[in-house]
This record gives C-alpha cells, structure tokens and sequence, in this order.
C-alpha cells in the first residue's frame, strides 16, 4: 500500500471519529464508571466516598424494593408482549384483511397517535383517570353499574403498577400495529389466493402464513417491547413516583429515588448494573433467537 | 423473502429518489446552522449560575467557621442566585416582587429565581447538592433535612450574621428551629402550625361539639358519617400528609425526652410503646374518619372537598388558611364558617399534649458562595419588618418577625394561631424533614401501607427500628 | 409494492365463519370500540382544559358550560410558551447533529475500506443495547465536570450520543441495499469522497434520513430523563419536564394543566399527521429489510 493511500485509509476515520467518540465517552464509559460507582457509599452531601465494596450488591439482594421493582419490570415486559405484540399482530391481520381504502388509514391513524405523544403527557392525563372521585374510570364503571369495581387505581398497592402498566398499552399498541402492517404489506397476495383456493379460512391463512413471514418483524417488536419494558421509567415517575409504598417501582425509578431522595447514590449504580446486565442479556438473547431458520415457500 | 420483489422494490426506490432531485445536502445545512445557531445563542442567553466576580467590596471569607461575612460598607454588585420551593402561581408574585424591590435598590445586584414546587424541590436539592451547583440561598426544612448540609458543609453558619436587631426581630422558638449545636444555620420567612379546621355550620347543625379528646374526635366522625357526611377530607398523594398525623400524634404518646433522644439519628432506636400506640391511634383515625383510598387523592383535591362544603373537617397548616378565606378564593359559605383546633390528645397522654405540629420554612446560604455579603443582606431584606407585614397580607401567611401580623392586615383566624403557638410548650418538627431519611421513608412508607392495608402497625414500626439502627450505623 | 395496490377480491375467498357478515360486524365493533377507547381520553382531556375548576369536580363526563379559552392563555403564559421553545431548539440541533454524525460513520462503514471497520461497526450498533438510565450517575459527573449541567448543550450530547446507534443502523441497512452505479459513475468523472457523499449518496437515502429525522424528533421531543436530571433552571427545561413542574404549581386550578397538556401534545400529532407517509414509508423502508 502507497504511503498516500495508507494516510487516506487513516484519515477516512474521520468520517467516523464524531459518532465514535461521542458513543465512547457518554454510552460506554458510563457504564464501566457505574461499575466502579456502585463499590462507594456516597451521596449528594457526603464529603467523600467511602469503599464498601460488595455491599451495596448485598443490600440489593436483600432489599424486598429491588426484588418488588424486578417484578413490576417482568410484569411489564409480560403484559407488552402478550398485548402490543400479539394484540398488535391480531389488529393488524384484522385491519389489513377486513377493511379497505380510507377506512384502513383512518383506523391506522387513530390507533397510531398515543405513540406520539409524551409519556409525562400521557401519564398526567391517566392520573386524572385513575383519580377515585372525578376519573373518567370509576365514573365509567359507575355508570356501566360496576360501582363495585371501583378502586383508588393508583392509590392502592394491588393495582398501581397494573393501572400504569395498562396506560402504557393504550400508548403502544397502535405503534406495534403499525409496524406489523408495514410487514404484512410485504406478504405477496398470491400465497393467500393459492391458500384460499386450497379452502383454507382465514384465521389459518393467519397462523399459516401471515405469522411466520411476520417472523422478522415479529422479533423486533418483541426487542423493542421487552428492553423498553426494563427501562420503563416517565410514566411511573409522572404517575406514582414508586408509590404508594414503594409499590409501583420500577428499577428504573426506584434508581432515582435512591439516588436523588434517600442519597444513595452508590446504591443506585448497583441498580444501574443490574439493569444494565439485564438488558444487555435481553439485547443478546434475543439476538439469537433471531439467528433461526428463514422462513422458505 | 421472494427476491423477486425485493430487487423491484430496491430499483424503484432508487429511481423514485433520483426523480425527487433536491440536494438534501442544502436542506441539511441549513437547518443544521440553524439548529446550532439558535442553541448557542439561547444556551448562553440564559447562564448557569456562576456568578461575575466583583472587583469592588471586600472578599468574602468562606470558612465554615462562625466569620462574619463583611458588611457592605462598598455598594454590593454581583449575581446570585435564589430557589424557593413557592412556585404555585398565588404565591411566586410576592418573592418575585421583594427581589424586584431589592434589585432596585441594588442597581448592580442581580438575583436570579429558581422556583420549585414543594415536592419537586426535594429531589432537585440534591441533584443541585451532587452536582455542585446549590445556589447561593436555597430552602430547606428544619430538622434532619438540614443537618444533612450541615454535615454536607453546604451550609453556612450564620451566627455571626445574623446579630443585633436583626436577630431580636424574630421569635427565638423560630430560630431554634434552624439551630444546631448552639449554632444558627438558616433564616426562617414563615411561623407555620398544623391544624384541624372545622366547618362551623355542619358542626352546629349537626349538633357536635369540638372534640377535647381523641375519643371524642372519633365519636364525632361517627356522628358525621352516620348523617353521610365526609368527616376529614383527606388526600395523601406524597404520603406527607399522612406523615403530619403522626407528627403530632408521637408527642402525644411518647415522652419529650424519649423523642429528640430518638429523632437524632446518633442515638435513635423507637423502643418507646408509645410509637406502636400513636400508629394505633392513627389507624383509629383512619377507620373512623378519614377519606377512603386516600393514596391516590392530593391533598389539593381533597381541601377542595372541605372549601365546597362536602366535608366537616380538614387537616391543614395555618399557611394554607389564606385559601380557606374570601380574599383567598374560598366559596362565602365556607369562608364565613369555619374556625380551627389543634388535633386533640388522648385522655391521659403518656407523653405531652402541650407540644404543637409545625416548623418554620427558612434559608440556607451555601458556604462556596462567591457572594456572601449580597445573599446575607438579601435575606435581612427579606425578613424586615415592611416585607414581613407585605408577607402577612399578601400571602395569609404568618411571619417569626415579632409584630408583624396584627389585626388590621390579617384575618382573625391567623391572630389566634399567634397566641396559640406562643402558649404551646414546644414545637414538633415535620416527621419526614426532622428524621434521618431512612426513617423518614420508613414512617412514609409505612403509613401509606397502613391506609392501604398492607401492613400493620407493629410491622410499620418494625421497619422504623430497622431503619433507625441503619442511620445509627452510619453515623458512626 | 404489492400492498398498496387494490386487493382483487373477487379472485378467491376464504371460508368459514369468520369471514362471514357476522364475523365482518364483529370485527368492525371491536375495530370501533378500540378505537373510542384510545381517542376518548384524548378528547376528554382536551374538552377539561375548557372547563372551570368547580365543573371539572362536579361533572366529569359533561360538556364544559362555557368555553373558557383564558385557561388555555394562562398555561400558555404560566411557562407553555417557554418550554416549547426550548423544546424545539434542543431536538432541532440533536436531529441535524445526530442525522449528520450518524450517515457520515454509515457511509464511511459501508463504502470506505476504514481501519478496524468490523469493530467500529459492533462499537457504534452495539450501542443500541445500552440505555440513558444506567448512564445516569456516571453522566451526572461528567456532565458537572464538563460544565454544561444546566445548558441546551448537555441534552443535545446526551441526545445525539444515545441515538447515533439506532440511526446508524437504520441509514447503514438503506445504504448496504443502494446500488451504487450512481457513484461509480461520479467517481469516474473525477468526484471526490466528499462530493460523492453529499451530492450522490445523500439525496438517494432522502427517505430513510426523513425517517430517522422523524424518529429522532420523536425521541428527542419526549426525552424525559436527562432533561429532568440535567436541566435545572426553570427557563431551560423541555416540555415534558415542564409539564411536570406545571402539575406541581398549579396544584388546585386543575383546568389550566388540562389546557397546556392540550396544547403540548398538539405539535406532535399535527407533525406526525402532515408526515404520515413519510413515516410509515420510513418505517417500512428501515425495517423491511
């Protein structure tokens, strides 16, 4: 290689020397810095940081919070797959199959513009809803004669995640719906016609053919549903702040309010370890997964 | 995937792309100059807040110890910067019109306001704390609350400062309020106390009496709910509400010597019954005469249960009376006919009836301030006595300047709270500011358990005992 | 494209039930029903923001008595005005910064024979798997030791830096796909990296670069995190973080916060209506392949 092509060959990082080294510096090294982080007791007034080692990993695992929180963020990700994905999936079959024309943009529109709104918009608006007295929700079961079934929704400790985390599918399915049409758009129209000469109904042209070769999109919408899950942060934090009693955590949240109300600041890097390792396993996981086989016909 | 359609869609969007023929390239620059242009213009329009240095006036010293920062003999000139938890629009105006004031008379001093809300201030206080930002004056609750700057050394000690005439303008019980180890670290602004208020008529036309006990509170409530009238509007959205029963409650059942014993974090350890005994008693209230699914009511919403009438009483600070008043925007029916009373005790108290709910709301100066001597005057300025009696008849609020509520610029209700608080014996500190933060999430969180029915009394304390022996650990 | 052309229907038909006018109706209701159940609160929230205090306790599902258009002036007033700006300023500057970082790195990785290209790639996607929450203490002094806490400029890093692995991936995936006569053909008339780049190769990814500018806007616009950690002056924050020190002020005239959640979620909705094709078509673009 010439002296002037190996210089070109160097230089041409440039191209990529903004991108790199802003990921370098404010993605990766955070997350070697929490590391070393969570291995200090320190806080916002402490003069100094004091070494405590693994402590704050063992105060983790002991911590019911943590383990509470955990669950919330397992319960979410539960929920939005089984909701956005699958329900997703099922709209978007229904939408693409049954109507046509005008009608179909209409629906795809109405079901997409949750998405596009902010969560704190979105979150202050549901706290009105869930509110006991003058919500829409218990005014909505009064009036439907389900007076009994009526709750402080975000009030009690039973159903505060649950309110929050059914908020959060009204917000997202209609984005996974669209992308699943955006899939289904691709689907060549001829193996449905050669299916339903065959005598095939719908629903199993539906299992047969539209879900497998959904397949791809299907995965990404579940990457995106299950890492989100984990990182659930703005709504919580709009709606309950964690509470009531520490209820409606998740590890997101519960990461700020030890770092930013209990001055735990040590503690909360443990937290954002945990994170991190959950998500990156996620993140590889399902990465795998996608490595399967591609669907022939 | 069919290859087929995949190299059609591919040769199709290249040729409809070149078709579309804008430069993207044009588009991009522009906006990208003026995306930057318009951040860094905007960015540097507004400064974070460090300060200009003043050349003139004499260097303020900044050692923790008792030094008196200089009196400004040269004419003050410099920025500083002013956060107070008052961002609700009916109260904003009166602090932004004292700074106005006092920025006119300072020509070359600016203060910059950062207005907070009251539960939003608890979480920005540290970020600022952590990342060495706190500006010059910040508010903070008495108790543990402050002590933690104190320890933090990010607060300064005033005792040097505030001296002479000065000092003997406040209430004494208000400046002990923000003193530690015979040492002066804040500047109160309000004289606050928890109260019941009561609307007169529904008592009188149900034919209840005010309660002189606690059993008497909960035959009341009785009374009430029986006739299918909410007998305490309560909300307890951020669980301090709820926090402020047992502020006042602990007293009650618990010796006063037990109780600071217990509340310093050093040497906490809630062993006393008596603690058990106020969470039980709480419990009664809440049975009794409380609003159902409380956690998820704001303690806003729930006042404006009391202010329409649909509720007999409501459990509230004598700086929220203003809103209970007509020139406060309070309905004429309820404006008229209401009055207060301290939430009684039991029959024979174990500990001390005579001890009332309530803390002043005052200022911390931050040590690094590159400004001492303006923060220092600023907050003279803002407790004297013109701007304390302005505080009196703007807000309703009461001020620990001596004499500066009287009968002519404030409603009857806030001269009785006056006298009410000189007689008390003492005063009891906010249970979730006077607390070392553990015990004080313990407490929040165990009575938000408590109203949910999630967890007993004897497990709530169970968790302060654990929590205190924590903060003990630490601070050692 | 196969699904934007009519479906002939008449071809053949499926059997069963489910396809049957039952079945059709039935699914139309739920269609229906979804849809009311997602527009409705919207509505309601909307028609609140016109209500007075006492209406909004008295009669929750009514129709407010007279349409009181000062609440919608007062939370405008009240700071709306303020964080809508400063909305704007920040996720216009991350978008430009962040489009323009990331199709440099993507143009550089999939035509230029770069150094260590295989790991820059796995530096700059693997990116995707880590998230703004568990950089948030670490950020915290950093950002403080850079001395931008409290600027636009600390939201506008932090943005561009979270998002360039998703955009690179996106504009990487349209690029690889760009056949690249076009470019052969400008380097032969004697065009230089650059040029290419800018004149060629730009304009031809015009529909993944719209779409990753909406997505990033999206992103940006709605961040809530670093803008409530890392903004601390009342005349910097966004509006999501606005909007939350909104409830915390106007805590008993609960119209008002109606009224500017109203007006702040307007700007979205109005931008993904106008840029509906664009999106969609972005989407299927990016995620198609």
């Amino acid at each position: 290689m010439s002296e002037a092509s190996r210089l070109g060959r160097w230089s041409m990082l440039l191209w990529v020397a903004p991108a790199v080294v802003l990921l370098a510096v404010f993605v990766y090294y955070p997350v070697v810095d929490n590391i070393l982080l969570s291995l200090y007791r320190w806080d916002a007034f402490s003069p100094k940081d004091v070494w405590v080692g693994l402590d704050n990993y063992v105060n983790l695992a002991a911590d019911p919070v943590f383990w509470s929180a955990l669950f919330n963020n397992v319960a979410y990700a539960v929920v939005s797959v089984v909701v956005q994905v699958g329900g997703g999936l099922t709209l978007a079959a229904v939408l693409e199959e049954l109507v046509h024309g005008r009608l179909k943009g209409f629906f795809r529109t109405v079901y997409f513009i949750p998405a596009v709104i902010s969560l704190t918009i979105t979150g202050l608006l549901f706290q009105f809803i869930y509110n006991p007295q003058i919500g829409l929700l218990n005014q909505l079961l009064g009036g439907l004669g389900l007076g009994a079934l009526e709750h402080s929704w975000l009030g009690e400790s039973a159903t505060a995640i649950w309110s929050i985390i059914a908020m959060s599918q009204w917000q997202s399915i209609g984005y996974v719906m669209v992308l699943f049409i955006v899939a289904m758009q691709r689907i060549p129209r001829e193996l449905y016609e050669a299916a339903y000469i065959d005598g095939a109904t719908r629903p199993q042209a539906f299992r047969r053919i539209t879900v497998p070769l959904v397949r791809e999109m299907s995965v990404l919408a579940m990457i995106i549903t299950v890492s989100g899950a984990f990182l659930v942060f703005n709504e919580v934090q709009v709606m309950t702040a964690g509470g009531p009693n520490n209820s409606s955590h998740t590890l997101g949240t519960w990461l700020y309010k030890s770092a930013f109300f209990n001055d735990q600041m040590g503690y909360a890097a443990a937290i954002a370890v945990v994170i991190f390792l959950i998500t990156i396993t996620v993140s590889i996981v399902q990465l795998f997964l996608n490595r399967g086989k591609v669907v022939q016909y | 995937m069919n290859v087929g359609s995949e190299t059609e869609l591919k040769e199709e969007n290249v040729r409809t792309t070149i078709r579309a023929k804008r430069p993207i390239s044009r588009f991009l620059a522009l906006a990208m100059t003026a995306g930057l242009v318009l951040a860094a213009c905007s960015g540097s329009a507004t400064p974070a807040p460090t300060p200009a240095p003043s050349p003139s006036g004499p260097a303020a010293s900044t050692e923790p110890a008792a030094s008196p920062s200089p009196s400004p003999a040269a004419e003050l000139e410099g920025t500083i910067s002013f956060l107070h938890k008052y961002s609700d629009p009916r109260y904003a105006p009166y602090f932004e019109s004292v700074v106005a004031a006092y920025m006119a008379a300072h020509p070359k001093v600016t203060i910059q306001i950062q207005a907070e809300s009251d539960q939003g201030v608890k979480d920005k206080l540290r970020i600022l704390a952590a990342s060495k930002q706190l500006p010059d004056i910040y508010f903070s609750w008495a108790g543990d609350f402050t002590k933690k700057f104190v320890r933090g050394e990010l607060a300064k000690d005033l005792t040097a400062d505030v001296t002479g005439a000065w000092k003997d303008s406040f209430t004494p019980a208000a400046l002990d309020a923000y003193t530690y180890d015979g040492k002066l670290y804040g500047v109160p602004i309000t004289l606050d106390a928890k109260y019941m208020a009561y609307n007169t008529k529904l008592f009188a036309d149900n034919g209840v009496a005010v309660p002189t006990n606690l059993a008497e509170l909960l035959a009341a409530c009785d009374t009430f709910k029986a006739k299918g009238i909410e007998p305490i509007a309560f909300g307890n959205q951020y669980g301090w509400p709820a926090i402020h029963y047992l502020t006042q409650l602990n007293p009650y059942f618990v010796p006063a010597a037990t109780l600071q014993k217990d509340y310093d974090p050093a040497t906490g350890e809630f062993t006393d019954p008596g603690y058990q005994k106020a969470l039980e008693a709480f419990a009664d209230v809440n049975t009794h005469c409380l609003t159902k699914g409380a956690n998820g009511i704001s303690h806003e919403a729930a006042q404006a249960q009391f202010l329409a009438g649909k509720s007999a009483m409501h459990y509230l600070e004598a700086v929220e009376f203003f809103a209970l008043t007509e020139k406060g925007g309070a309905p004429a029916a309820l404006a008229a006919n209401w009055d207060f009373f301290q939430l009684p005790a039991p029959a024979s108290p174990a500990g001390d009836a005579g001890y009332l709910t309530g803390a002043p709301d005052g200022f911390l100066v931050n040590p690094n301030s590159q400004h001492l001597d303006i923060a220092i005057d600023f907050l003279k300025f803002l407790t004297n006595a013109d701007n304390a009696a302005k505080l009196v008849a703007d807000l309703g609020w009461l001020s620990p300047i001596t004499g500066s509520a009287t009968a002519a610029n404030t409603f009857p209700q806030n001269v009785t709270v006056i006298e009410n608080i000189n007689k008390a014996k003492g005063m009891a500190i906010w249970l979730d500011t006077v607390t070392q933060i553990d015990v004080a999430n313990a407490y929040l969180n165990g009575a938000q358990a408590m109203l949910d029915g999630t967890k007993t009394p004897a497990q709530v304390m169970d968790d302060v005992r654990a929590a205190a022996a924590k903060a003990k650990a630490e601070s050692q | 494209m196969a699904g934007n052309v009519a479906r002939p229907n008449h071809l053949a038909s499926p059997r069963g039930a489910v396809t049957g006018s039952i079945g059709r109706v039935i699914a139309y209701v739920v269609l229906i029903v979804i849809a009311v159940a997602i527009i409705y609160p919207l509505v309601w929230m909307t028609l609140n923001g016109f209500k007075s205090n006492a209406e909004l306790f008295g009669d929750a599902w009514g129709l407010p008595t007279k349409w009181r258009w000062e609440n919608f002036v007062k939370a405008w007033n009240l700071g709306v005005v303020r964080y809508l700006l400063n909305s704007v300023i920040v996720t216009g500057a991350s978008v430009v910064t962040t489009i323009l970082f990331s199709s440099l790195a993507a143009y550089a990785l999939t035509r230029l024979r770069i150094p260590f290209a295989g790991a820059i790639t796995v530096l700059l996607l693997g990116g995707m798997m880590l998230a703004p929450t568990v950089a948030l203490i670490p950020l915290f002094r950093l950002i403080q030791a850079l001395h931008i806490f409290d600027t636009y400029w600390a939201l506008i890093i932090l943005y561009t830096a979270f998002r360039i692995p998703f955009t690179v991936f996106l504009i990487r995936a349209y690029m690889i796909t760009l056949s690249r006569e076009m470019e052969d053909a400008a380097i032969v008339d004697g065009a230089s990296r650059w040029q290419v780049f800018w004149l060629v190769v730009m304009p031809l990814c015009r529909p993944i670069i719209v779409s990753a500018a909406l997505l990033q806007a999206l992103f940006a616009w709605n961040e809530f995190v670093f803008a409530l950690v890392f903004i601390s002056d009342t005349n910097l924050k966004t509006l999501p973080v606005g909007l939350l020190a909104m409830q915390g002020r106007v805590l008993s005239d609960w119209p008002v916060l109606f009224a500017a959640l109203t007006m702040a979620a307007i700007p979205m909705i109005v931008l993904f209506l106008l840029g509906q094709r664009q999106f969609i078509r972005g989407l299927s673009e990016g995620f198609g392949k």
